[in-house]
């Protein structure tokens, strides 16, 4: 469970990204956080992931009160989630299998472990057949699927996503959507930021909704939706 | 994998991106370790000299021609309880003489025609080489006042002022030394954080995956340490090279200086403590540049 209490974060005098910022996502639960650019739903990602802390207030996440980890322990609790980013934030000079395999290595893991892993993952987003191909040659909705499989390749608990869509066409956007859904439907729990309207409403999960940093209200999942494609 | 193997693999790998940079920091520091190799191998040679003659360093005790064998026995006993003294040798006046003849045929004629043997006897004191010069000076002060001594001649006191010049010597080299290492160390610092800003992307990666800190740094570790060493293992070579250039060129005049007329290379000590203080200084460096890898 991903829960923050009153969390705050001031940069400088009277700058919030967040204010007094409460919110609840329940294990296993897919949620949207939306809002206007400005919202506060990229510095909200960046602090569950310990990328900055908070002012003020409290992030819980699967009991634990992330204020209090040393560093090593924020390095062990970042193995337990899983991030996708708009610009995909892939290494150009490893190739798609690298890129993935990268992950398990700087975690130690042994070469063969990291190899039917990888190829695991490629598999289950479609790209085993490119995974010599380098970031570049691909087009953005692959790119996307290798920064979703190198994600994945660790079997996060959580799953974080920073406008995830935002440099891809409504097509590659929903299939992208469709591959949360299916890691939301292993147990994962999957958090995505987007101010994509269209994109929420036929993806149909609870959101949260933002502005100016402050908790604007929540909406209810609505019914379960139709398969996307 | 190991943290070992992985940041062996990578800094391997960044060494061979960065090229020219990484020379010009392994340059560096073979400057600084050649200025700290020479000096090495002049000090070695200089204290090898000098201890021999520090060896040979004798105080020479003259009798008056109305001492006594007592007097001498007294000396003798007094001399050779001294824990500076390695041995003490009676030398009569006409052993001296006889000595003399021996040592300068071509004046032996003058002393034939001498009325009387112009040599005091002797007492002949040989010192212990590691013995300060201090000491052996006291102990020359002592004797002159013995009775039956006529004078006393100490021939290290000028070798002692040469070693404490060689010592002032040895501490402006170390500290010339210490001071490019310093520079190589910036050096390699500089050079690692190049490798840092050009792996940005992978450093940004592995610290949102939770990589251990260990697999974040080492390579950066590993990178300076790997300079370091190639840096010092230059060093030696050129001072290889050099001390075989100065054994032929100045062979013949070394021949009444060093044994054999050879110069002496560096010894295992001296050439291990190259190499570890090229490998720690540049891990040092590499250490605290990859300070800034997960900030």
């Amino acid at each position: 469970m991903i829960e923050t209490l009153g969390v705050t974060k001031a940069y400088g005098k009277d700058e919030y990204a967040v204010r007094d910022l409460s919110i609840k996502v329940e294990k296993g639960e897919f949620a949207f956080l939306t809002g206007p650019s400005g919202a506060g739903k990229s510095t909200l990602l960046r602090l569950l992931l310990l990328q900055e802390r908070p002012t003020e207030g409290q992030i819980i996440i699967e009991g634990r009160d992330l204020q209090s980890l040393t560093p090593s322990e924020v390095q062990a609790y970042r193995r337990m989630v899983g991030f996708v980013f708009q610009d995909f934030k892939l290494i150009p000079t490893k190739t798609v299998f690298e890129n993935v395999a990268f992950v398990l290595r700087v975690l130690g893991q042994p070469v063969e472990q990291q190899r039917r892993r990888t190829y695991t993952v490629l598999k289950w987003v479609g790209l085993q057949h490119r995974h010599n191909a380098y970031p570049l040659e691909l087009s953005g909705g692959e790119q996307q699927r290798v920064a979703i499989a190198r994600a994945l390749v660790n079997e996060p608990h959580i799953m974080l996503a920073d406008e995830p869509t935002g440099n891809l066409d409504p097509d590659l956007s929903l299939e992208i959507m469709n591959l949360f859904r299916d890691i939301n439907a292993s147990g994962t729990t999957v958090l995505v930021a987007t101010h994509d309207r269209e994109l929420i409403k036929w993806v149909g999960r609870r959101v949260i909704q933002l502005d100016h940093g402050h908790l604007a209200g929540t909406a209810p999942p609505p019914p379960p939706p139709e398969p996307l494609l | 994998m190991t943290v070992l193997a992985y940041s062996i693999d990578e800094a391997l790998a960044s060494l061979r991106r960065s090229g020219k940079s990484a020379a010009v920091s392994v340059g560096t520091i073979a400057i600084a370790f050649i200025t700290l190799g020479g000096f090495l191998l002049v000090s070695v040679n200089i204290q090898d000299v000098l201890d021999r003659w520090l060896e040979a360093a004798e105080i020479s005790v003259y009798l008056h021609d109305t001492a006594t064998s007592e007097e001498r026995a007294a000396l003798q006993d007094f001399l050779r309880a001294r824990p500076e003294v390695a041995a003490v040798e009676y030398v009569s006046n006409e052993s001296a003489l006889q000595r003399f003849r021996k040592d300068f045929p071509e004046l032996a004629d003058v002393t034939s025609s001498l009325s009387q043997n112009p040599f005091p006897s002797a007492l002949e004191v040989r010192l212990r080489g590691d013995d300060s010069g201090a000491s052996a000076e006291t102990l020359a002060r002592e004797v002159s006042a013995r009775s039956g001594v006529a004078d006393v001649q100490f021939d290290r006191t000028w070798l002692a002022r040469l070693l404490g010049v060689v010592n002032s010597a040895r501490l402006a080299a170390a500290l010339v030394a210490g001071i490019l290492m310093l520079g190589a160390a910036f050096t390699v610092g500089a050079v690692v954080r190049l490798s840092l800003y050009a792996r940005r992307d992978e450093l940004e990666i592995m610290a949102l995956v939770g990589a251990p800190f260990s697999y974040i740094r080492g390579p950066f570790v590993i990178e300076g340490l790997l300079l370091g060493g190639l840096g010092a293992t230059v060093a030696l070579m050129v001072v290889g090279v050099l001390y075989s250039f100065a054994g032929q060129s100045l062979g013949s005049n070394l021949a009444g200086l060093a044994e054999d007329g050879q110069l002496r290379f560096l010894g295992y000590g001296e050439i291990a403590l190259m190499l570890m203080g090229g490998i720690v200084v540049g891990a040092a460096a590499g250490t605290l540049a990859s300070r800034a890898a997960h900030r």
